[in-house]
């Protein structure tokens, strides 16, 4: 059985399974509204990423075998592209496709995302779920506390520590 | 995302195991020799050892140089490090669904403004 590390705020839910990381979102929207706007090239650019980052859709081609590749442009000025492939593409439910970060040293190691969109009579709900590359136990590392809350405590060990 | 990916990849290693999860937990309460880290497991202290040079490759613990007697500390360096990593993924996807629902929201209000139909 999952345990599940509740991760999200009150709009959000996200929690670990095993190992994946899961986010789940209801949208006041009818179902094939959100699979456009998920798949468009023209309007990913107008909520993916950060609030204040805009983003560059270099490469869009939503079917099985097709690339994808986006820049986030951040407030610090800074590029941060994002690539990979799309896996499968059932419209307008499901989505699977790889992302990898695309930089030296970390564009070795691609993470599969799967997205499922429910209709809840009128409404949608997105279940995006996410496997990171060579995380055996996603959930082992998140779960008992030892991140979050715990840290604070690590903190004031480790300066103790440094104390001597 | 500034972190060093095959460091968070050896930390991922060194936490899929439940009994070096324990362990950390348990030095996250203190320092402990290796012997008092070994009691709570049915386990002899050449496996522990063994789970121990995992967590000090990774970075997670220090230990004294006479394993048995001195003590290990646990480094919160590298979990500070995945909580990072993993917050930093889950707040950009948080945001982008926040902008999502903003902008599904304008579109379906500029739509009834047009008088419905398919855009």
């Amino acid at each position: 059985m999952a345990v599940r590390q509740h991760l999200g705020n009150e709009r959000t839910t996200a929690y670990t399974e095993g190992p994946d990381l899961v986010m789940e979102r209801v949208f006041d929207a009818p179902r094939d509204l959100v699979w456009r706007v998920l798949t468009d090239p023209a309007r990913v650019t107008n909520w993916w990423g950060p609030r204040g980052y805009t983003t560059t859709v270099e490469e869009m081609d939503v079917r099985p075998g097709g690339r994808w590749r986006w820049i986030n442009h951040t407030t610090g000025g800074e590029d941060a592209p994002f690539k990979g492939e799309y896996l499968e593409v059932v419209p307008p439910e499901r989505l699977v496709y790889t992302e990898i970060f695309d930089v030296p040293g970390f564009d070795d190691k691609a993470a599969t995302n799967t997205m499922t969109l429910e209709d809840l009579n009128g409404r949608t709900k997105l279940v995006a779920r996410t496997r990171f590359p060579s995380v055996e136990s996603l959930e082992g590392a998140l779960a008992t506390g030892m991140i979050g809350g715990a840290l604070e405590t690590y903190d004031r060990m480790a300066e103790e520590f440094a104390k001597g | 995302m500034k972190t060093e990916p095959d460091h968070l990849s050896t930390t991922f290693a060194a936490l899929a195991d439940p009994t070096r999860r324990t362990i950390l937990a348990r030095l996250a309460k203190g320092e402990a020799t290796v012997t008092e880290l070994a009691a709570p497991f049915d386990l002899s202290l050449p496996a522990i050892s063994k789970h121990l040079k995992v967590l000090q490759r990774a970075g997670l613990i220090e230990q004294g140089r006479q394993a048995q007697w001195r003590p290990c500390r646990l480094n919160p360096e590298p979990l500070r490090d995945v909580a990072d990593w993993v917050g930093q993924y889950r707040r950009h996807w948080e945001e982008s669904f926040d902008r999502l629902d903003d902008y599904l929201r304008e579109l379906q209000t500029t739509e009834q403004d047009d008088g419905g139909g398919n855009t």
